[in-house]
């Protein structure tokens, strides 16, 4: 029996409550929001809001050879900036008495310590106060060492302070500069492998956060980190001690023979592992600014006409594809011209003979290969030049690397339908005729070239990088043919005696190539020069090419005979193999 | 005005009747004496809390100036450990070593002979080695290494990899030279 003034003072405290729950409901949620849902942000902010906050630095990783040795690292150095508007005379307590040192003394040993003079440094202060009297920052000098840092810092001098930089080491100099490249001032890759890997080398920067006390002492309970990754660890398949000695080498070889440049590299043959990459001039990464410093990598950023290295290849195309073998015989004038109306000569001439497909490498004739690939149709020998590599680049796949240029054999012109047998009108670069030798070495398969070994995370993890299949390019016995035929090449050919290594059987063959003119036309007089081969013939371990730009002293690919000859002594005595127990069967040159 | 009453007057007379709550008391309760031993243990208490806090925080305000000092000790280590690592930085590299290897007059044999254990057997070229170097690390030194640009070679101290210095030429001859016999040939003393 309620009336409605009854059921009125009810409603009203049903109403407060109702308030009430819901203030402390909606407090409820702020609460949780705070506590729970946003606590990480909260936390955050008040670390970072009110907290100092410092960046750490992650190091960038090491790039180190096959054992381990190190070519880049990574180290700190220092900038000293000075505060010119407060360079004052110095107040110094000695034996309690207050003596003051005049800004010209105190410049003098800034000076000894950061190998300037007195008066540059003074020159520094005067110039940045005449700008701008109130001036607070000028370079005093930077990229000082610790030693440098520390005998600085030492002064005491209140208007002096440093910042780190983190800068880049390479121990051993020029050796493999070509390919670790190396990193800017700023500490940003600017050429090589520094680049290539940079996903591997680079370092990820943390940060910290903490409060200080009056004393400058962290308060305990505010330091919270988020840490830096380190950079991995870059490891190559060069081994930096025959490195050194091929670079000296390519180098006193360039100089005798005043040639543009040189390269000399080594290959594992059973692997595809590039133990050595060599060239001059080149560059030492720890003073890339340095005169005369040559910062591309002509190894596999340059391409040539491949010449009569070129020939070994025809022939193994001949043995494989058309049934040749090392002695089919060709009837060869010194020059010839064919019915299509394409002209070919020999580098020299010479009386008409009958050559054995072995002669016709021996002897290296243009007329004598050119004239046996009509056995065989184009677009087959087209066929088998790729798969050899040709005009594929390498798996490397070094920054700017440049593939050399095969046309298909249906764009061929007359010319060209000859030329392509001894290595006209095709051009390659070094890691790609190293792998089609590798075909021949490795009993017709040819393994993809490989310059990293791995990369190691910072914390632990080991990539490795993925290479693409072997290629089965000529059958077994094709390549033994055509090794055979190589290894006649080093005993019978006109250097043989200058490239004799030995105690060991050894397969090679020379290439004299012409260079464009940039205009349509061949240089006349200049050669690109190189000898390509690889030892022991009986079961390869090695491939070494060597090449020489435009030598002028001796200007066929003789001038290349000394290099190759030493590199190759030294790669077979630096991996101990083992002297060759059997002799390379003779083959004849002529019918 | 008129509608109040009338409305309160059944609730009033619906209000049933109670007993009086209160009633007096039969007897004079024990009077309880405070315990002094529960205000001891609180006080003690809270004393102990106090002081266990004081004590944790001292120690932590301790901890943090060691871990100060040591971070301080370790920042130094590091920057020794820079200074001494800058100082080396280089030297093992193999144009180094090389160049050290030629100031002492020894030259990269080309052809190693092997000796086969089994059988005694002579593998490889079976020749002595050569008086010349197969290259010239020292005198012809092409790969550069702008770390150890200007370090004194260890064994020939005033040359560096890139050749000699220009001082080091002149003692070089003055110490070429025999010394002058002036007071006759000299006796060794025996004694």
């Amino acid at each position: 029996m309620t009336t409605r003034t009854s059921r009125s003072p009810r409603r009203r405290t049903v109403v407060a409550l109702g308030v009430v729950l819901a203030v402390l409901v909606a407090f409820g949620i702020r609460l949780v929001d705070i506590q729970i849902v946003n606590a990480d942000q909260h936390v955050k902010d008040s670390l970072t809001k009110i907290g100092e906050r410092v960046a750490l630095k992650g190091t960038r990783g090491s790039i180190t050879d096959a054992s381990g040795r190190v070519l880049a690292e990574s180290t700190l150095l220092y900038d000293a900036q000075l505060s010119p508007k407060n360079v004052k005379p110095q107040q110094v307590v000695r034996g309690g008495e207050k003596i003051q040192i005049p800004w010209a003394q105190t410049a003098g040993e800034i000076a000894a310590i950061t190998g300037q003079t007195a008066e540059e440094v003074m020159t520094i202060v005067a110039d940045a106060l005449e700008r701008d009297p109130e001036s607070q920052f000028a370079y005093l000098k930077r990229g000082l060492t610790t030693e440098q840092y520390r005998d600085l810092a030492e002064l005491g001098l209140p208007y002096l302070s440093f910042t780190s930089q983190p800068s880049r080491v390479y121990p051993q100099g020029a050796v493999a500069g070509s390919l670790t490249g190396f990193v800017g001032v700023d500490g940003s890759p600017l050429e090589g492998l520094e680049v290539a890997q940079d996903q591997c080398l680079a370092a990820t920067d943390g940060e910290e956060t903490f409060q200080r006390g009056q004393d400058g002492v962290v308060i305990p309970g505010t330091k919270a980190e988020t840490p830096a990754q380190d950079g991995g660890t870059l490891q190559l398949t060069i081994d930096s001690d025959l490195q050194w000695y091929l670079q000296q080498l390519i180098a006193e070889q360039v100089k005798k023979y005043k040639s543009i440049s040189g390269t000399i590299t080594v290959v594992e043959a059973k692997t595809g592992k590039i133990r050595a990459a060599a060239e001059y001039p080149t560059v030492d990464p720890n003073d890339f600014d340095a005169e005369g410093a040559f910062l591309r990598n002509r190894v596999f950023q340059d391409t040539f006409e491949p010449a009569s290295t070129f020939k070994a290849l025809s022939a193994a195309v001949l043995v494989d594809g058309a049934g040749l073998t090392p002695l089919t015989t060709v009837h060869a004038p010194w020059k010839v011209t064919f019915d299509n109306g394409a002209r070919v000569r020999d580098m020299s001439g010479h009386a008409t003979v009958d050559y054995t497909l072995n002669g016709v490498l021996v002897e290296s004739s243009n007329v004598g290969i050119s004239r046996l690939s009509e056995r065989i149709d184009p677009q087959t020998r087209y066929e088998y030049l790729k798969k050899f590599g040709i005009g594929q680049g390498s798996a490397v796949n070094f920054p700017a690397e440049q593939k050399g240029i095969l046309y298909p054999a249906s764009e061929w012109d007359n010319q060209q339908l000859y030329d392509t047998n001894y290595g006209q009108g095709v051009a390659t670069t070094v890691p790609e005729l190293i792998g089609a030798y590798s075909a021949i070495a490795n009993g017709g398969v040819r393994v993809p070239l490989q310059l990293i070994e791995s990369c190691t995370k910072a914390d632990g993890t080991v990539i490795e990088p993925e290479l693409p299949e072997k290629v089965r390019v000529i059958s077994e016995e094709s390549a033994r043919q055509v090794t055979t035929m190589l290894e006649n090449v080093y005993m019978q050919a006109g250097y043989s005696k200058a490239i004799h290594v030995p105690g060991y059987r050894v397969a090679m063959k020379s290439g004299t190539g012409q260079k464009s003119d940039g205009k349509g036309h061949y240089k006349s007089g200049v050669w690109y020069t190189l000898m390509i081969g690889f030892a022991p013939a009986e079961d390869p371990e090695y491939i070494v090419a060597i090449t020489q730009d435009e030598p002028t002293r001796v200007k066929s690919s003789s001038a290349d005979a000394e290099g190759f000859q030493k590199a190759m002594t030294q790669v077979m005595k630096t991996y101990r193999v083992m002297p060759s127990t059997t002799k390379a069967p003779e083959l004849p040159v002529y019918k | 005005m008129s509608a109040a009453p009338d409305t309160l007057q059944p609730l009033i007379a619906e209000l049933p009747r109670r007993e009086p709550p209160l009633r007096p008391v039969e007897q004079v309760g024990r009077r309880r004496r405070p315990r002094v031993a529960y205000a001891l243990t609180a006080l003690l208490g809270a004393l102990a809390i106090a002081a266990a806090q004081m004590g944790l925080s001292v120690a932590t305000t301790e901890t943090t100036y060691r871990v100060s000092e040591l971070t301080q000790q370790q920042r130094e280590l590091t920057w020794q450990k820079q200074v001494l690592y800058d100082e080396i930085a280089g030297m093992s590299s193999p144009q180094y070593l090389a160049a050290n290897a030629a100031s002492l007059g020894m030259v990269i044999n080309q052809s190693p002979t092997y000796l086969r254990l089994s059988d005694g057997a002579i593998i490889g070229s079976g020749k002595p080695a050569g008086y010349a170097s197969s290259v010239s690390a020292l005198s012809k030194g092409a790969v550069g290494n702008a770390l150890v640009a200007d370090t004194p070679l260890v064994t020939t101290p005033d040359a560096t990899m890139q050749g000699t210095l220009e001082t080091a030429t002149e003692s070089d001859v003055t110490t070429a030279l025999p010394p002058p016999i002036t007071d006759g040939l000299p006796t060794p003393t025996t004694r």
